[in-house]
């Protein structure tokens, strides 16, 4: 039986520009999101293993971190390297889904004024979301 | 210039791209409300009340989760199809593994959200 030949491109001649560093962006973004899950989930589970925790509790401090509510909150490093990676895992999420969004803009909205408008306005949505998460996170 | 398709939605629905179109949409959809719980997140963390209120209703926790949850799954099969081309020539078996994985857990998140919604 004859199969269908695979309609890809090799990377050397997809050319690299503007486009292609963004669809990389958007794929290492969420890779990155599954990797941060994988984190918290483990973490989680490593909390559960010290305090006999269970899965709602992890599925919580995994998803939901209050440092309050986990023992190991008591520890400063364990404190600043969640903060870190929540930090982390919002600007991706953050940089992921503008990026996406926009893209479906882009798709339904075919003007030229009407596309840099929503380029220019959700810019300034990624910085005043990002700039409210970081200092909630860090100042909780 | 700006790209013009002009291809209306009842044009687009009837588009015969069956499954890997469908998901093409729901991944969208999923997209949009993902982006939709953010902010309220965002909002609702900046201390703003009607957010949280917002973020506390069943309702919107099924919509959230339901389009969420397939958003996550089928980025996964995206991501992985997109870094083994190989694969792609597979990519409707792809689907129904991730309409397999899908609905399991799917399942399980409604039962809690259900459970949580009428107190149990």
């Amino acid at each position: 039986m004859e199969t269908a030949k695979p309609r890809t491109l090799p990377l050397s001649k997809r050319g690299f520009n503007f486009e292609m560093i963004m669809w990389i962006f958007t794929r290492l973004t969420a890779l990155a999101m599954y990797g941060f899950i994988l984190a918290g989930l483990i973490g989680g589970l490593i909390v559960s293993a010290q305090t006999g925790a269970n899965l709602a509790d992890i599925l919580r401090w995994a998803f939901l971190p209050n440092l309050n509510e986990n023992p190991l909150g008591a520890y400063i490093w364990i404190t600043i390297l969640v903060k870190l990676m929540v930090i982390a895992f919002v600007l991706i999420v953050s940089g992921h889904g503008v990026h996406g969004v926009l893209e479906i803009l882009d798709d339904y909205f075919a003007g030229v004024v009407a596309r840099r408008w929503f380029r220019n306005g959700i810019i300034a949505y990624a910085l005043v979301v990002n700039a409210i998460a970081i200092y909630v996170i860090w100042a909780s | 210039m700006g790209l013009k398709r002009n291809v209306g939605l009842a044009v687009a629905l009837r588009y015969k791209g069956k499954t890997p179109f469908w998901s093409y949409i729901l991944h969208r959809i999923g997209g949009s409300a993902l982006f939709t719980f953010f902010t309220i997140y965002i909002m609702a963390l900046a201390g703003v009340d009607f957010a949280s209120g917002i973020l506390g209703n069943w309702l919107f926790q099924i919509f959230s989760l339901s389009f969420g949850l397939f958003h996550i799954i089928n980025g996964l099969r995206i991501t992985i199809l997109d870094l083994f081309p190989n694969l792609i020539r597979r990519q409707r078996e792809a689907i129904w593994l991730e309409w397999a994985v899908f609905l399991p857990l799917y399942g399980f998140m409604l039962f809690v959200v259900f459970r949580s919604a009428v107190g149990g």
